[in-house]
């Protein structure tokens, strides 16, 4: 049996991600300048209100480019997680991210691409100098789920009902950490607005579900730490 | 201080709960079969303590483990599948890691929940293959791989081809046969389609003294197939409990259940 490290549902996804993306960037080129003197007065105020139409769908489209990029190490989403996201709120405390992660093969049978919807809510900032400031504390949770076969959301219909009440593709993470954040001066920007570093300390379900009953377990074995840096890019 | 610091953050550095990622000591099996051999040569008969389905009771393990180390007289320690509860790797480095605290050695066989997801893989790394066997004094232990089902009947499970080797492999090491797996014929997991099959290649070992199982969570002691050949079930370790055989030479043997 012969698994490819990216395979169709992967594909579809990132396909997916790039044709949104595509799209934005695509309306947003495709606006042009209409010569209004040629047009009879009846049909202008059509055309206004299909252009304030097409501003608003391209406003639109344009909210799904993603506002930041990140890349994370470990965290139980691979040896190595990129992607990006939305940053979103009245002091955009509120952050959506979506994260392809790679994870080598090591003793297994093939290495594994996983993909991971996260939600983090950074309540406070502290700015601490013109350029820098600190989010005490970041938290949220997260889904992550493995690319290949041999996981399944639910047990496949070989097995008796109910035998298996888990799904060994999918992992609920909660976490918390913090924040770092350099702003970069606007006369130094090329893509990015800020840098921000960060840890989070996260579990997992599976690791919650072992630990349950089992006294006197090190704490090491229940919590997993990770590191990540985010690019602002507007 | 920087240093512990340092190994302990390496420690909390996970990748993925089935990245199989293998830390301490691999092919548990073979370097513990090689120690039960060396240690069993010449003897007239060889005490086992049999346990299985240790799932996620971690602290009953490490109470089995005080138990047998403080009983003594007991020559090794089988336990008869379901190392895990999901099959994620470090459920198999835990389980592990406790059973290496025995002063005897262990083999450990794979259960159907140590399929799951990279399971397979892991046990592989750590414990070896699934199927083998070993012979202790003139006793020999063939261990299967029963769990068709997770294998969607897509590998030969169990393997024929290996049950018809052991009936010559190691010749004249032996006089008696002892079968242990996980699922036993006609539980939910195992190839029902070949059950009287199996157990009639089972008869071909030779002098076949009984079988073990696990998987079933309770400890029964049936002659399922009518003939007088005994599967003896172990219970799931919360039970607190395990099966103490004494094997002799001749094929002749008893147990008890002792509780601990």
């Amino acid at each position: 049996m012969k698994k490819s490290l990216f395979n169709n549902a992967c594909l579809k996804i990132v396909g997916l991600l790039l044709c949104l993306i595509g799209t934005a960037f695509t309306a947003s080129a495709g606006s042009t300048v209409t010569d209004f003197d040629t047009i009879p007065s009846d049909s202008l105020k059509r055309l206004r209100r299909y252009e304030q139409r097409l501003s608003r769908l391209q406003a639109h489209w344009q909210r799904l480019i993603p506002s930041y990029g990140k890349v994370q190490y470990a965290g139980n989403m691979g040896l190595i997680s990129v992607g990006g996201g939305w940053a979103y709120g009245k002091n955009r405390q509120w952050e959506t991210d979506l994260l392809i992660g790679f994870l080598p093969k090591y003793k297994s049978d093939a290495a594994k691409a996983t993909l991971t919807l996260k939600q983090n809510f950074m309540p406070w900032r502290w700015h601490t100098g013109e350029h820098i400031f600190i989010e005490p504390l970041a938290c949220g949770l997260y889904f992550n789920t493995v690319l290949h076969n041999d996981f399944w959301v639910r047990q496949p219909d070989r097995y008796p009902k109910g035998y298996y009440w888990f799904s060994t593709r999918i992992r609920t993470n909660i976490y918390i950490g913090q924040r770092i954040t350099f702003k970069i001066p606007p006369h130094k920007r090329f893509f990015t607005k800020a840098i921000t570093a960060f840890y989070e300390i996260s579990t997992c379900d599976y690791y919650i579900l072992s630990h349950v009953g089992n006294s006197g377990y090190p704490l090491r074995d229940l919590i997993s730490l990770s590191f990540g840096l985010k690019m602002q890019l507007f | 201080m920087l240093a512990t610091a340092a190994l302990t953050s390496c420690e909390l550095i996970d990748y993925h709960p089935y990245d199989v990622r293998i830390t301490g000591p691999t092919d548990v099996n073979a370097t513990n079969i090689a120690r039960i051999e060396a240690a069993c040569r010449g003897k007239q008969q060889v005490r086992v303590a049999v346990i299985g389905d240790s799932h996620r009771w971690y602290d009953e393990l490490k109470l089995f483990v005080k138990a047998v180390n403080a009983r003594g007289g007991i020559d090794f320690v089988i336990h008869d599948g379901d190392l895990s509860e999901y099959g994620y790797t470090q459920e198999f480095l835990w389980t592990r890691d406790y059973l290496d605290e025995l002063s005897v050695p262990y083999v450990a066989l794979i259960g159907n929940h140590d399929c799951l997801g990279t399971g397979r893989n892991t046990y592989r790394a750590v414990f070896g293959d699934a199927d083998f066997a070993f012979v202790a004094g003139r006793v020999k232990f063939v261990c299967l791989n029963t769990n068709a089902l997770e294998y969607d009947y897509s590998d030969p499970i169990p393997d024929f081809n290996f049950i018809a080797s052991q009936i010559t492999s190691q010749a004249g090491e032996f006089d008696c046969t002892v079968g242990v797996m996980h699922a036993r014929p006609g539980d939910d997991v195992f190839n029902n389609n070949v059950a009287t099959v199996f157990h009639e290649y089972m008869l071909r070992l030779p002098q076949l003294a009984c079988c073990i199982n696990g998987h079933g969570h309770s400890m029964r002691h049936d002659d399922l197939m009518g003939d007088g050949v005994i599967y003896h079930q172990t219970g799931s370790l919360n039970d607190r409990a395990y099966m103490l055989f004494t094997f002799n030479n001749d094929g002749t043997y008893s147990y008890e259940e002792v509780a601990f």
